[in-house]
């Protein structure tokens, strides 16, 4: 890609952003909101003071995690979508751990060993059926995010249930939470593992042999089998990583999230993460450096959002409508690069095993 | 041409909204978190915006409305609302909310909070919980003998996410489908044994899922559906309604029964026999009024039967709730006269002997009497549940 060319995709990406904003401003006029004193607000809230910025960083912490699952699939040339399902059972996994009131270093750490383990293993199954019977991740992703909902609805309402507050699992144990990084917000020491994650990332597709197979696979999947490359070891690589990611993402929240520390019945403060890690990445261009000004541009966005309702009394409807428009214009230029990609290659959709006719073929 | 004209409405519109924005800034203010689901629930949120708003009109006070769209916001939420420093009271609607508002009230000591169904200890906090199983022994009471009349084997509720004030309203109900079964049994001389249908479904939004519950419910035989989860009530009444086309009809039963709000008027008034009222927008009202007047204390209040802190749909609140119904949309202001009508024979179909067992066990608790039973955890409510258990 070079550096050159990042920069332009850099610019088409800002300019994405500044017609997305002012295509919320339009709909915030035209429903009688202040767009201005909205967007103060907006980036007030976001960045303009350290603890706004605090915030943004709190919001982006899973996030950044979740959009790296996706790329590293994207970057092999694959939809991995299961981020969703494996980070509810990270997050279970992690509390999980504090149900056996273990002294709080090895909490600490088995929780973020059990997480990442369980984020892999909800991964494993998409990675086989596609490396051996050819099924489309999307497919089987998104059953699977389905199975691990009702599953982590049944852990959470019968088996990790609080006895005194059966709205919720018992907490993270006290010492096995991520520290406060600034007091009086919700920013935890929990960033610097995601940040160190996106480098780790980095590092793996640009620095590695491993890293290069996978995007040679991603860019060309013909050519890398032609090179030697086998196409199943990348599959369960780059699902493998995936899914530590997504449950490193899960575990990362619950652990390091105040005020609860602990899962809702029903989910609602983890629901949605692995689908947000989805836009982060496109709008980060599937690039991890990206994914990190994505993922606490992202965060911004929630936080100013708040400062929305708060101060220029934008609905929070509205507020919504705003955020959705801003990311879907910033994720076009990403959509524009996976289409004509897909188009170029002529990637079926299934891809079949080994015909007779495809011997035919080769021979002619 | 064509951009020339759009460019003047983008003008005009920018203007008009710069010049709403602008209006006097120098009114004190109140701050309303609400839970996920907010408003338009027709019950628990919107009672709690009903009653703010009304005590702003009243005090001359702004109020800013901060919905919650996740978990995860309602620390940010009232922690900014704090930050702000201009709001002289922030209120808090809903039990999900505690760990936030004892996390912020501690930041800010010399902000004011109001937390409704939940009690946090601090001297900045005013924590207003309701007798919710008190009212709910009241409509099990009417259930169990209205479903034992039309023949009905059960009753059914409908529950949200499983936390210890919904456990209130299910023990009360349990106690007082078994009371109703006691009373009817006097009367009539068989215990009809009407069976209690439960289910929690987790949610306290998704609307879709109370249909589902509800539809499971009524082809089991159920003749009431206790709505215990905020707006899947709408969810709720649907099903009862498609179940009542199916037979032919336009009126119940089945009936559901309403609550938080008076939903009476729902259905066209003749589907929702009757609604336990939680006055939410009156302790809103009294928090707000007890800042103006300076006699606000950090500390609980407990709103009972007696001080009409809860209280079973009667006739005065069906009309004044009806605004709520027109100010949404769902009916129209000629509608009244004829839900109005409806309701009355909704009513008069049920022998009055059940009505008046009903306001005679409003008086008996009234009075301590009888006491009825309450769990605030898992422990206590299977305690009620193995002694009332209402199965078939």
């Amino acid at each position: 890609m070079g550096f050159s060319g990042n920069i332009d995709e850099l610019k088409k990406t800002i300019l994405a952003g500044a017609i997305g904003f002012a295509a919320g401003a339009l709909i915030m006029m035209l429903y009688g909101y202040d767009p201005i004193s909205a967007y103060q607000a907006l980036f007030n809230g976001a960045f303009g003071d350290l603890y706004g910025f605090s915030e943004s960083l709190a919001n982006a912490t899973p996030l950044i995690l979740t959009a790296l699952t996706f790329a590293i699939g994207f970057r092999g040339g694959m939809f991995n979508i299961g981020a969703e399902g494996q980070l509810y059972l990270g997050a279970l996994a992690a509390v999980t751990v504090s149900l056996f009131h273990l002294p709080s270093a090895t909490s600490f750490a088995l929780s973020l060993i059990f997480a990442v383990f369980a984020g892999a293993i909800w991964s494993l199954p998409v990675a086989i059926l596609k490396a051996t019977r050819g099924v489309h991740e999307v497919i089987s992703t998104i059953m699977l995010n389905w199975i691990s909902q009702f599953l982590a609805f049944y852990l959470i309402a019968r088996i990790l249930v609080d006895p005194l507050r059966a709205e919720k699992t018992i907490s993270i144990a006290e010492g096995v939470r991520f520290p406060l990084l600034v007091p009086g917000t919700s920013l935890s020491y929990a960033i610097f593992v995601s940040l160190i994650a996106a480098i780790i990332v980095y590092l793996l597709l640009w620095r590695t042999v491993t890293g290069f197979d996978i995007r040679v696979m991603g860019h060309n999947p013909l050519a890398a089998t032609y090179a030697g490359i086998e196409k199943w070891k990348i599959i369960l690589f780059v699902f493998i990583t995936g899914g530590l990611t997504a449950g490193l993402a899960g575990a990362v929240h619950v652990m390091g999230r105040p005020p609860t520390y602990a899962i809702y019945s029903g989910m609602p403060s983890i629901r949605g993460l692995g689908f947000e890690g989805l836009a982060v990445a496109m709008i980060g261009r599937n690039h991890p450096i990206g994914i990190i000004i994505a993922a606490i541009f992202f965060g911004g966005l929630l936080a100013g959002g708040r400062m929305m309702q708060l101060f220029a009394q934008v609905p929070l409807e509205m507020v919504r409508v705003v955020e959705g428009i801003v990311v879907l214009f910033l994720a076009i230029p990403e959509l524009i690069r996976l289409f004509s990609f897909l188009r170029k290659i002529r990637t079926p959709l299934i891809f079949r095993s080994k015909r007779s006719s495809d011997e035919d073929r080769r021979r002619s | 041409m064509c951009r020339r004209i759009l460019f003047v409405l983008i003008a005009v519109a920018l203007v008009f909204g710069i010049v709403l924005s602008s209006v006097a800034q120098d009114k004190g203010s109140v701050g309303v978190v609400l839970d996920v689901g907010g408003r338009g629930d027709l019950s628990f949120n919107d009672m709690g915006f009903k009653g703010t708003d009304k005590a702003a009109a009243d005090f001359g006070l702004k109020m800013v409305e901060i919905q919650s769209a996740s978990a995860a916001d309602y620390l940010p939420n009232v922690r900014n609302a704090a930050r702000s420093g201009s709001l002289d009271l922030i209120i808090s609607v809903g039990f999900l909310l505690t760990d936030a508002v004892k996390t912020v009230a501690g930041e800010y000591p010399n902000q004011k909070f109001m937390i409704i169904d939940s009690v946090v200890d601090a001297p900045n906090v005013m924590s207003i919980v309701f007798k919710e199983h008190e009212g709910s022994a009241l409509v099990g009471a009417l259930a169990a003998m209205v479903a034992a009349h039309y023949g009905y084997p059960n009753v059914g509720a409908v529950l949200g996410i499983e936390i210890p004030v919904l456990y209130h309203f299910e023990a009360g109900y349990r106690f007082g489908i078994d009371w109703g079964n006691k009373a009817y049994a006097q009367k009539t001389g068989t215990d009809p044994k009407t069976g209690l249908l439960y289910t929690y479904t987790g949610t306290f939004s998704d609307i879709a899922k109370g249909k589902g519950a509800t539809e499971a419910m009524l082809a089991q035989g159920a003749g009431l559906v206790y709505n215990i989860a905020g707006p899947l009530g709408i969810g709720d009444l649907q099903a009862i309604t498609e179940a009542i086309k199916a037979k032919g009809k336009k009126a119940g039963p089945p009936f559901m029964i309403g609550v938080d709000a008076n939903q009476d008027w729902m259905g066209d008034g003749h589907r929702v026999l009757a609604s336990m009222l939680k006055r939410v927008d009156n302790a809103c009202y009294n928090a707000v009024e007890a800042v103006i007047k300076g006699t606000f204390k950090g500390g609980l209040v407990v709103m009972g039967l007696d001080v009409q802190g809860v209280a079973i749909s009667k006739e005065p609140e069906l009309l004044a709730f009806m605004e709520f119904g027109i100010g949404s949309g769902k009916i129209g202001e000629d509608d009244k006269a004829e839900i109005v009508a409806n309701w009355k024979s909704m009513r008069a179909q049920i022998p009055s002997w059940i009505w008046d067992a009903v306001d005679d066990l409003e008086k008996q608790i009234i009075s301590g009497q009888i006491s009825v039973p309450n769990a605030n955890t898992l422990d206590e409510m299977k305690a009620v549940r193995s002694k009332y258990p209402l199965t078939k």
